[in-house]
C-alpha cells in the first residue's frame, strides 16, 4: 500500500507549526528510518499516517484513503503504530488477551485472531509468555508485548516510534529479526529513531528532519555521509562511516559488511588507492 | 509537542512578579468577603471592578474569562433553574406556568450563590493562571508550611493537567489499535477500560516513582533546606497582605452584628 504525503503543513493548537510543507511518497515494502533532532516534527509526521493528526494544509494519502477522510479505528486496518511508551496502552491480563486486542477491534473471525495471535508471539519472541501478566514482566519484555500487540493487527504499513530507546542489545537484536521478518512479508515499515547505528543496520531509505521540513531523502549510502546537512538537525554519521571517511573510502559505508568488503578491496589493490601513490 | 502541566500561562506582567504569598492571601480574602459581606451585589462587583480587571493586568484575560465562563455556565444554569422554582418558603411570584411558579426569593437566592460560587472559582483561577506552582509552594514552605503538606496542595494542583496529557497519549495508542470511540452508549462503555487501566496503572507507577525522586532529593531531611530561587516580597506587599486581614475582619463584622 502506497503512502503520499504532499505538502503537509502542521499547525498545533498552541501555534506551534510543526511541520512546514512535507512531501513524500512511499512505495510498498520499503523500509524507511526518520532521523532528526528533537522536535523535528517526526512524530508530528507519524502521527499523520493513522490519522491521529490531520494536516493543517496539504493532503496525506494511504492507498485510496484520504486520511482527513477516514476515521482512526478504520485507518487501524492499514496503519500500525507502536508507541514508545508501552505502559500506555496494555491493560489486560495475559499477554494473549493484549496482543488479540488489535484484531479483535479489526473484525477479523475467532480463527483468524488465534492464528495472528500466534504469529505475533512467535515473531515478537512471547510464545512461553502467552499466559503472563504484562505488568509481571520485564519493561524490555513489555517492550515486545506492545510490538506484538500491533503486529497481530497484520496492517500492510507498520510504524516504530523510537522502539530500541533504552533496551538493550539483546532486545534490539530481537527488534532487528522482527523487521527482517515482517520486510519478508512484504510490510512496509517505518521507523522513528535516535538511534543511527540502528538506522544504519536495519533501513535501506533515511528520511532526516529538521524544523519541520524534509532536509535529506535517499538511500542511507547517499544520506549518511552528508555529514554536514545531518549536523544541522544534529545527527551524526554512525562511528564506521566517520571512520570510512577518514580513511578516504570513495563510497560511503553504512554496515560493517560494506565496510569490511571495501577494506579488504583497497588491501587487494592497493594500487587503486589514491593515498597509497603520495 | 507543548504539554501543559499546570494551569500557569507564563506572561511578563506585574501580577505575574507579585509574591504567592501575598496572591494567595489576596485571593483568600476576596472569597472570605464576598461570602461574608452584606449586600445582594457585593460578589458580582467584586468579580466585575477587582478580578476582571486585575486579570488583564495580568495579561491572562482572555484566558481567565473563558475558562471562567466554561467552568460555571453548566452550574449556574443548574442552580437558577432549581432555585428559582424550588426554593422553599418563596412569596413573591414573578410569572407562573403550568404548575409551576418562578419566585423572586429564590432568583435572588441563585444569584447570590451563583456570583459567591464564582469569585471562589475565578480569583483561584487567577491566582494558578499567574502564579507558577512551585513558586507558591516554595515560597509557602520558606514560611514554615511543612513539606508534605505542600507536596499535597502541589499534587492536587498539577494532577489533572497531568492526567489529561496521559490520557490523550493512551486514547492515541487504543485508537491506533482500532479502538472505535464513538457509536453506542454500550460500544463506549467497554472502550473504557482500555483506556482507564493504563491510566490509574500509569498513575500508580508514577506515584511510587515521584515518591522515590523527592526522596532522594532529601525531602524528610529535618535539616533546613536552601533554595535557588529567591521569591521578593516587598514592604508595600506585606502592607497589603495586613489590609486583607482588616478587609476580613470588616466583612466578618458586617455579618456579626449587622
Amino acid at each position: 500500500m502506497r503512502i503520499s504525503i504532499e505538502d503537509v503543513h502542521f499547525v498545533y493548537p498552541g501555534g506551534v507549526e510543526a511541520l512546514r510543507g512535507v512531501s513524500l511518497s512511499i512505495e510498498p515494502g520499503e523500509r524507511v528510518a526518520i532521523v532528526g533532532q528533537n522536535g523535528a516534527g517526526k512524530t508530528t509526521l507519524v502521527k499523520h499516517l493513522n490519522g491521529l493528526l490531520r494536516p493543517t494544509r496539504g493532503r496525506v494519502r494511504i492507498g485510496d484513503w484520504d486520511t482527513a477522510q477516514v476515521e482512526v479505528h478504520r485507518l487501524a486496518q492499514r496503519v500500525g503504530y507502536v508507541f514508545q511508551n508501552p505502559d500506555g496502552q496494555l491493560f489486560c491480563r495475559t499477554v494473549a488477551e493484549e496482543v488479540a486486542f488489535g484484531p479483535r477491534n479489526l473484525g477479523y473471525t475467532p480463527e483468524e485472531i488465534s492464528q495472528r495471535v500466534a504469529e505475533a508471539l512467535a515473531l515478537a519472541e512471547l510464545e512461553d509468555k502467552a499466559e503472563a501478566n504484562p505488568y509481571d514482566l520485564s519493561p524490555s519484555w513489555r517492550k515486545m508485548v506492545a510490538l506484538a500487540s500491533v503486529i497481530a493487527m497484520d496492517t500492510p504499513i507498520v510504524i516504530f516510534d523510537e522502539p530500541t530507546t533504552g533496551q538493550d542489545v539483546r532486545t534490539i537484536r530481537r527488534i532487528e529479526r522482527m523487521i527482517e521478518m515482517l520486510s519478508q512479508r512484504g510490510k512496509t515499515i517505518l521507523t522513528i529513531t535516535h538511534d543511527i547505528d540502528f538506522c544504519a543496520e536495519n533501513f535501506e531509505r533515511v528520511v532526516v528532519m529538521g524544523q519541520g521540513r524534509v532536509l535529506l531523502d535517499g538511500p542511507k549510502e547517499m544520506v549518511l555521509g552528508m555529514e554536514a546537512i545531518l549536523a544541522q538537525t544534529y545527527v551524526e554519521p554512525p562511528q564506521l562511516t566517520r571512520l570510512g571517511m577518514r580513511l578516504g573510502f570513495e563510497k560511503t559505508v553504512c554496515t560493517s559488511e560494506q565496510f569490511l568488503e571495501t577494506l579488504r578491496r583497497r588491501l587487494d589493490h592497493p594500487q587503486s588507492d589514491p593515498r597509497a601513490e603520495g | 509537542m507543548v504539554e501543559r502541566l499546570s494551569f500557569y500561562l507564563e506572561r511578563s506582567s506585574p501580577l505575574h512578579r507579585l509574591n504567592p504569598t501575598t496572591k494567595l492571601v489576596v485571593a483568600f480574602t476576596l472569597i472570605l468577603v464576598a461570602f461574608l459581606g452584606p449586600g445582594l451585589l457585593l460578589p458580582s462587583l467584586i468579580f466585575l471592578l477587582i478580578l476582571t480587571p486585575l486579570s488583564f493586568v495580568g495579561q491572562v484575560g482572555r484566558e481567565f474569562l473563558r475558562t471562567t465562563v466554561r467552568l460555571l455556565l453548566p452550574l449556574f444554569a443548574f442552580l437558577f433553574v432549581m432555585q428559582s422554582l424550588f426554593y422553599p418558603g418563596g412569596k413573591t411570584v414573578l410569572f407562573g406556568f403550568w404548575i409551576f411558579s418562578v419566585k423572586l426569593e429564590g432568583v435572588r437566592f441563585a444569584f447570590l450563590t451563583a456570583t459567591r460560587v464564582l469569585v471562589m472559582v475565578s480569583s483561584f483561577l487567577l491566582l494558578l493562571f499567574t502564579t507558577h506552582p512551585g513558586v507558591l509552594l516554595l515560597d509557602l514552605t520558606q514560611r514554615g508550611l511543612p513539606a508534605s503538606v505542600a507536596y499535597i496542595l502541589a499534587s492536587t494542583l498539577q494532577i489533572i493537567p497531568q492526567m489529561q496529557a496521559k490520557a490523550a497519549t493512551i486514547l492515541d495508542a487504543q485508537r491506533s489499535r482500532g479502538l472505535d470511540t464513538s457509536g453506542s452508549l454500550g460500544r463506549r462503555i467497554r472502550a473504557l477500560l482500555p483506556l482507564v487501566g493504563p491510566l490509574v496503572f500509569g498513575s500508580l507507577v508514577d506515584v511510587e516513582e515521584r515518591a522515590i525522586a523527592i526522596e532522594a532529593r532529601g525531602f524528610r531531611s529535618s535539616r533546613p533546606k536552601t533554595s535557588l530561587v529567591e521569591i521578593e516580597d516587598r514592604p508595600l506587599e506585606r502592607a497589603l497582605r495586613w489590609l486583607c486581614l482588616l478587609a476580613i475582619i470588616l466583612a466578618l463584622g458586617s455579618r456579626l452584628w449587622p
